[in-house]
């Protein structure tokens, strides 16, 4: 059938319609066939004849139609065609919707899913009063909704609006609008508000459009990957508790909004706990939040939080009072956190002062109770490296003030320090001590006394002897006692003893802290009247070493001996005290201490002795008196029956005194010393031999163990001595050889590269263990940047503002030398008046004057290249440790006033210092670096590199030496990102490659990394460490011999020891903190090239 | 009525100093400097700042012309040796301006005149004194190239604009001072120049020594002296860690000084160490610590 006789069949109806089927024939005829038209044009007639108004249905459904052949196939053009009859049965209104939306919605619907759709509507339309309203608001809002909703989805919505149209129509209307105009603007988050949706619906329907109102405004306030956690938090919560959720959405919203984004999943993480203990709470806890946080610092947020759990758990008002602060136990909790001091914010200026006192590199590590047999593992391959680890403990808090609490950390790490500084580790059996006469070098030789005869197969008679040499000498001493744990027990008594009074003389202005320390400790120690015997007495003399002298309760009968002890105890106050006294004391010590039975004392056997106000006549002891006073005591002890003895158990640690490992300490340096001696860098002891070596020695050696003790001292010594004749020590530099040598092996370490691409480039490589060069070893490649947002490099110059014209001013200073006054030239802008004069003068005097007689001011005095070679590693990823952002915390001001406007900068930058990387801050300070370097107009080059494996070096240009300084570099940095891994050597060569070509009279090559050199394949397993420092050097090396001066700037803090060996004579710098790099950069460079 | 003249000035080439200035050798350094003024080797004084380099060549000068020093070799060839045999100590302290011309002397106009005014090396030459200069590396590249000849088995001055040389006096000597303690790339003496010297290298002095100097030219007490040696050795430990010199004995001895005149040492320790070392917040507590760990 044609046209035309459908034309006459819609004859009874308005012109329009008439109209829009002719509209739409053309292109319905392109698509279908001539049966499938008139299948088409019917159902329209259908539908126009259905009731008075469905003309207008039928209408719609003509305009339509051209869209939706091109979008669904016949068969479903049927079915939509059939559907929209069904509609136009019960609504013309909602038909005419129906097709309206159609052609929207079917571009983003499977042709299957549209009937489905046509039948949601429908069911829509069947519930009751307004339902045609809510049925053709359906249609109409589905087309924006399907956007960012799957069907299913959409599916799932329509049930929550046929449960909401249950109770309300109206309501439902208002939250199938609501839901177009805000679902799209949650993107992602979209989904996991619908769930919280759902949820609310179930339990609260009347909340669900309120909550879809306040949702997009209260997620923007929060950090963007915790929204979706945060929307299951308000769903818990939802279910859980009788509450608002649009206002706790809006209230819990603005309170994250004051904190900074990177804490918010802490505060997620806690306000999650508590919503499934008690979800009422959740609200009043995040509104706290930031008040709290004002006060005190993250990690003392979760101290206080807990505290609060566990008042939520006695009782739930008492729990809500805690966390709205309402309670006086949170302000009390509060008071006393805020009080104490952190270690991450002392920590910086507690390893300056460590390394300031003891002159070694020290590292502060935070000290874990749980685990004190391991910790010192951590540090094994620092320790080697000549350093040495203070532990303290994360957070001090016993006094209540930050003074106090400081100073607290300030006598612990100055005990500790003392160790290395006043030499506990040295002992030596050459030493003479100084208040003792040497019992030592007479007891080492001879048999320990009292130790049973058939346990001494190996007792240490001359040969022996020779054998353990190898021990070290405080391992030795220690063998000489039969209970050597409780000689260990007294020697670090008397050793701390001693530390303790020397820190006090050398140290007079920490005396006062160092006091109020040990007067604390003394009040933790155990009752001394409930310890057997003997350890009463060793107790008695870590009083001692903590000063107390007075009313010490003894048992009676060792009145006398408790004296002695405090006799010998004594000399160790003085100045010129030496671990070597410490131990002639322990010696005596052990001979009383060893023959005090330890047994139980009565009650009534304890007394009071003062001790401090004796004068005990002259200086230390009588050795002779001491000796028959022994004697006495033996026979005494022999007369007297046999109690119960206990096992002896070492006293409690002092708590600011931490481990004293002596015997550890000096196996290290044993170990650190042999490996010194050999030179090279080569093979080292692996650490596994090295913990077992060091177990070993850690041992604390029991009676039964003293022969063990000598096996394993022989084989401390065959370990050093054999470690010590491998590595050969290879330092020679050879010219390079670009011949290709087939004689590679290839199979095993591949062979030399070939160049496949333009813009490839082969480098050599350095291989130390040939001492020789792999030829054509590395594969590098020059890659242009990728491009970003030329955005970030203004945001970052106004971020730093202050900073960069600070800089940049500092920077114009050098233009004096960068534009100086050229004196004395043949021709120029003005007359120099001394020369004039000068001239005049030399003519006067008969000689003929010179002509150079003219000032020039001149741009090209300054002739600086420079290259900034960007480790671009995957390392630079790292976060930069985030309690130092708190750092300055310390330094707050007392008065409020102050104090508010310190905090308020304070968090301004803290938002802007949100979770940085490594490379940001690199990043960064290139930025200030090439807002400087464009004022004083050197050529500079910035580079990055990075890559994999040897065939894989990626060097990318952010700025090549001669392109000036556009837009698009300023991209280029922004898409400076963490790569892989840092293979130095080629990207050295390289650059130098690129420096040589240049023509200035001072080249620079300056290196920024975050750690050492390392990749894939760097030569065999063991050794890579060693080959890529190697390579590394020598590309240095190489760079000098062109005439281009290296330097080396990481921002690792082991860095020290590497960059020692890496760039020996080379200039080279350890940032220490990370955060003064935009700062350091520009100021090295000032420094390098003036 | 002439006023009366309340200042005392000399002229450069008559500068001797008269009382002898206290210098304590940690080594051999004073032996070393008698052998080289007696063998005419010019010296390179090399060390950071405040580690006593100026004060060195005033005492060996101060102890090299005492009349009885055997090394004076006063033989009466026609050149008068001063009365007292003592000799001028001429110190130069070189900046970035200084010029050839500024060393050796330039023309000047007097009334209608020209008239010819040695510069004080010259000077230094012709009256036979020790010429120190100070800081070399800062001069001109074309100044240390003029000292060359005067370095070497010549010993002469050319003056070019006069056509003369000037030959050294037997006495003559001199010394240079540099801190090779600047990285700069920039800054550096060059090897023909530096391998015209004998070199002597100064550090900061051991904590007792330290201690005395500390006392004596400061007056604190012996107990505040060493005490403050203690908070230099210390600080020095913090050298490449932040701080790029350690803490100079001169430093210590203007603490001392404050201390010594009433203000506490605390505070003394922070203006006249803390505070003058660096501006590092950080590196200023650590060392703020130490120093309120040593004082009370």
């Amino acid at each position: 059938m044609a046209l035309s006789t459908y034309e006459e069949k819609f004859q009874q109806f308005p012109k329009e319609l008439t109209e829009a089927l002719s509209e739409a024939w053309e292109a319905v005829a392109k698509v279908l066939t001539g049966e499938e038209i008139e299948a088409w044009a019917d159902s329209g007639l259908t539908i126009a004849q259905l009731e008075g108004r469905s003309w207008e249905a039928a209408k719609e459904y003509f305009k339509a139609s051209p869209a939706m052949v091109q979008a669904i196939p016949f068969v479903h053009l049927k079915q939509w065609g059939h559907w929209g009859n069904t509609l136009a049965e019960e609504s013309a209104a909602v038909s005419m919707a129906y097709f309206k939306a159609s052609p929207q919605v079917a571009k983003l619907l499977k042709p299957w899913d549209v009937p489905e759709w046509a039948q949601l509507g429908k069911k829509l339309y069947s519930r009751g009063r307004r339902a045609g309203v809510l049925s053709t608001r359906y249609f109409e809002v589905t087309g924006d909704i399907l956007r960012v909703l799957s069907f299913s989805e959409l599916q799932h919505l329509v049930v929550l609006v046929e449960s909401i149209a249950e109770r309300s129509a109206d309501e439902a209307i208002a939250f199938l609008s609501i839901s177009r105009d805000v679902l799209p603007s949650l993107r992602e988050d979209t989904r996991p508000c619908l769930s919280l949706v759902s949820i609310l619906v179930r339990e609260d329907w009347q909340q669900a459009t309120g909550c879809l109102e306040v949702v997009e405004e209260a997620l923007s306030r929060v950090e963007r990957v915790e929204r979706s956690r945060y929307l299951a938090l308000a769903g818990r919560v939802a279910e859980r508790g009788d509450i608002n959720i649009p206002a706790f959405l809006r209230e819990s919203s603005a309170a994250l909004g004051q904190i900074d984004g990177f804490i918010h999943i802490h505060i997620l993480n806690m306000a999650d706990t508590l919503s499934r203990t008690n979800a009422e709470v959740v609200l009043d806890y995040i509104k706290g939040v930031p008040q709290v946080l004002r006060r005190v610092s993250i990690n003392q947020l979760e101290t206080w939080f807990e505290t609060g759990v566990k008042v939520l758990a006695d009782n739930a008002e008492g729990g809500a009072a805690f966390f709205s602060g309402e309670s006086t136990r949170s302000e009390e909790v509060l008071e006393r956190l805020s009080m104490g001091v952190e270690l991450g914010r002392v920590k910086e200026v507690m390893r300056l002062y460590c390394r300031a006192l003891s002159a070694l590199d020290v590292e502060i590590a935070p000290h874990v109770k749980e685990d004190s047999q391991g910790k010192g593992w951590v540090a094994l391959e620092k320790m080697m490296a000549e350093g040495a680890t203070v532990y303290l403990p994360p957070v001090a808090e016993r006094f209540n003030n930050k003074e106090e609490n400081f100073d607290w950390y300030k006598v612990v790490a100055t005990h500790q320090v003392a160790h290395l500084e006043f030499q506990s580790f040295n002992f030596s059996f050459d030493t003479p001590a100084t208040q003792f006469s040497d019992m030592r070098n007479q007891l080492v030789t001879s048999v320990p006394e009292a130790a049973p005869a058939d346990e001494q197969d190996g007792a240490p008679d001359g040969t022996e002897d020779e054998q353990a040499i190898g021990l070290a000498d405080i391992q030795r001493f220690f063998a000489m006692f039969v209970d050597g744990m409780l000689a260990r027990d007294i020697f670090t008594a008397v050793e701390d003893c001693r530390l303790d009074h020397r820190v006090k003389i050398e140290y007079p202005g920490i005396r006062q802290a160092y006091t109020n320390v040990q007067r604390q400790s003394l009040a933790d120690r155990p009752v001394i009247e409930e310890l057997p015997a003997r350890e009463a007495l060793v107790e008695l003399l870590i009083r001692f070493s903590l000063q107390q002298g007075r009313e010490l309760m003894v048992p009676e009968r060792y009145s006398v001996w408790a004296k002695t002890l405090w006799d010998i105890v004594k000399p160790l106050s003085r100045p010129q005290a030496l671990v070597e006294d410490s131990a002639e004391a322990t010696i005596r010590l052990y001979k009383i201490i060893s023959q005090i039975p330890n047994e139980d004392v009565p009650q009534e056997e304890w007394e009071q002795n003062d001790f401090q106000d004796e004068q005990s006549g002259g200086d230390g002891i009588d050795e002779e008196q001491l000796e028959q006073m022994l004697k006495d005591l033996m026979e005494s002890q022999q007369s007297a029956e046999d109690g119960e003895e206990q096992p002896y158990q070492s006293p409690p640690q002092v708590d600011y005194r931490g481990d004293f490992k002596p015997e550890l300490m000096q196996v290290i340096s044993m170990l650190r010393e042999s490996q010194k001696e050999r030179g090279a860098k080569g093979d080292t002891i692996s650490k596994e031999e090295m913990e077992r070596l060091l177990a070993e020695a850690n041992q604390p050696v029991s009676q039964s163990e003293v022969g063990d003790l000598k096996r394993q001292g022989i084989i401390v010594t065959d370990e050093i001595k054999e470690a010590g004749s491998k590595g050969t020590p290879q330092r020679t530099v050879q010219q390079s050889n670009y011949s290709y040598d087939p004689s590679f092996d290839e199979e095993e370490q591949g062979g030399p590269l070939e160049i496949k691409a333009p813009d490839a480039f082969l480098y050599d490589e350095w291989d130390y263990r040939m001492s020789d060069y792999r030829s054509r070893w590395c594969l590098l490649r020059e890659k242009d940047m990728a491009e970003g947002d030329s955005a970030y490099f203004n945001t970052t110059l106004e971020s730093y503002a202050a900073l960069a014209s600070q800089i940049r001013r500092q920077f114009e200073l050098m233009m004096p030398q960068g534009l100086q006054k050229m004196k004395r030239q043949q021709d120029g802008d003005e007359l120099e008046l001394d020369a004039v004069i000068e001239a005049m003068v030399d003519k006067r005097s008969g000689t003929s004057p010179s002509e150079k007689v003219y000032l020039r001011r001149n741009k090209v005095q300054r002739d600086v290249a420079v290259v900034f070679l960007l480790d671009m590693s995957a390392s630079t990823a790292e976060a930069i440790d985030e309690s130092r952002r708190l750092a300055d915390e310390w330094d707050a001001p007392d008065d409020p006033l102050e104090y508010m406007f310190w905090l308020r900068s304070r968090r301004g930058e803290g938002v802007r210092r949100s979770y940085k990387r490594i490379v940001d801050l690199e990043k960064e300070s290139l930025v200030l670096l090439i807002h400087a370097l464009e004022t004083i107009g050197d050529t500079y080059g910035i580079y990055g590199f990075s890559g994999y494996g040897r065939e894989n070096v990626d060097f990318f240009v952010i700025k090549d030496l001669q392109e000036p300084l556009s837009e698009k570099v300023k991209r280029r940095i922004d898409k400076v990102s963490p790569l892989q891994a840092t293979r130095m050597g080629p990207a050295i060569r390289h650059a130098v490659v690129k420096l040589d070509r240049l023509d200035a009279r001072t080249k620079f090559l300056i290196l920024i990394s975050d750690g050492r050199p390392q990749d894939r394949g760097y030569s065999r397993e063991g050794v890579e460490k060693e080959y890529a420092l190697h390579d590394t050097r020598i590309s240095l090396i190489e760079a000098r011999r062109k005439g281009i001066t290296p330097f080396c700037l990481t921002v690792d803090k082991e860095g020290h020891d590497y960059l020692r060996a890496m760039c020996q004579d080379m200039g080279y710098e350890v940032l220490a903190d990370i955060h003064s790099l935009p700062r350091r950069l520009p100021a090295l460079y000032r420094r390098l090239t003036v | 009525m002439t006023e009366k003249q309340t200042y005392t000035s000399y002229k450069t080439e008559e500068y001797i100093i008269k009382e002898e200035p206290f210098y304590l050798p940690v080594a051999d350094e004073v032996e070393l400097f008698e052998v080289a003024y007696s063998q005419q080797l010019p010296i390179l004084l090399k060390g950071p700042t405040g580690t006593g380099k100026t004060r060195f060549v005033e005492y060996m000068c101060y102890r090299l012309g005492r009349p009885l020093t055997k090394i004076t070799r006063s033989t009466g060839d026609g050149k008068q040796p001063s009365a007292s045999g003592s000799i001028p100590l001429m110190t130069i302290a070189c900046h970035e301006d200084l010029t050839a011309s500024d060393l050796v002397g330039r023309y000047l106009l007097e009334g209608d005149e020209t008239k010819w005014m040695d510069g004080p090396l010259a000077r230094a030459v012709k009256v036979g004194a020790i010429c120190y200069l100070d800081e070399v590396v800062e001069a001109r590249k074309d100044t240390t190239v003029l000292i060359h000849p005067l370095t070497d088995h010549r010993r002469f001055l050319p003056i070019d604009k006069r056509g003369e040389i000037i030959e050294a006096h037997e006495r003559f000597l001199l010394v240079l001072s540099y801190n090779p303690g600047y990285q700069s790339a920039l800054k550096d003496l060059k090897h023909s120049t530096r391998q015209r010297f004998m070199a002597l290298e100064f550090s900061a002095p051991p904590a007792e020594l330290e201690a005395k100097i500390v006392e004596h030219e400061s007056g604190a007490s012996p107990e505040m002296s060493l005490a403050l040696a203690k908070l230099g050795e210390k600080t020095r430990n913090l050298k490449d860690h932040g701080l790029q010199e350690g803490v100079g004995t001169r430093l210590l001895i203007y603490a001392g000084k404050l201390i010594n005149n009433g203000i506490a040492p605390r505070r003394a320790c922070q203006v006249a160490v803390t505070w003058a070392l660096t501006d590092d917040v950080q590196l200023q507590r650590s060392i703020d610590e130490v120093v309120h760990s040593i004082f009370e």
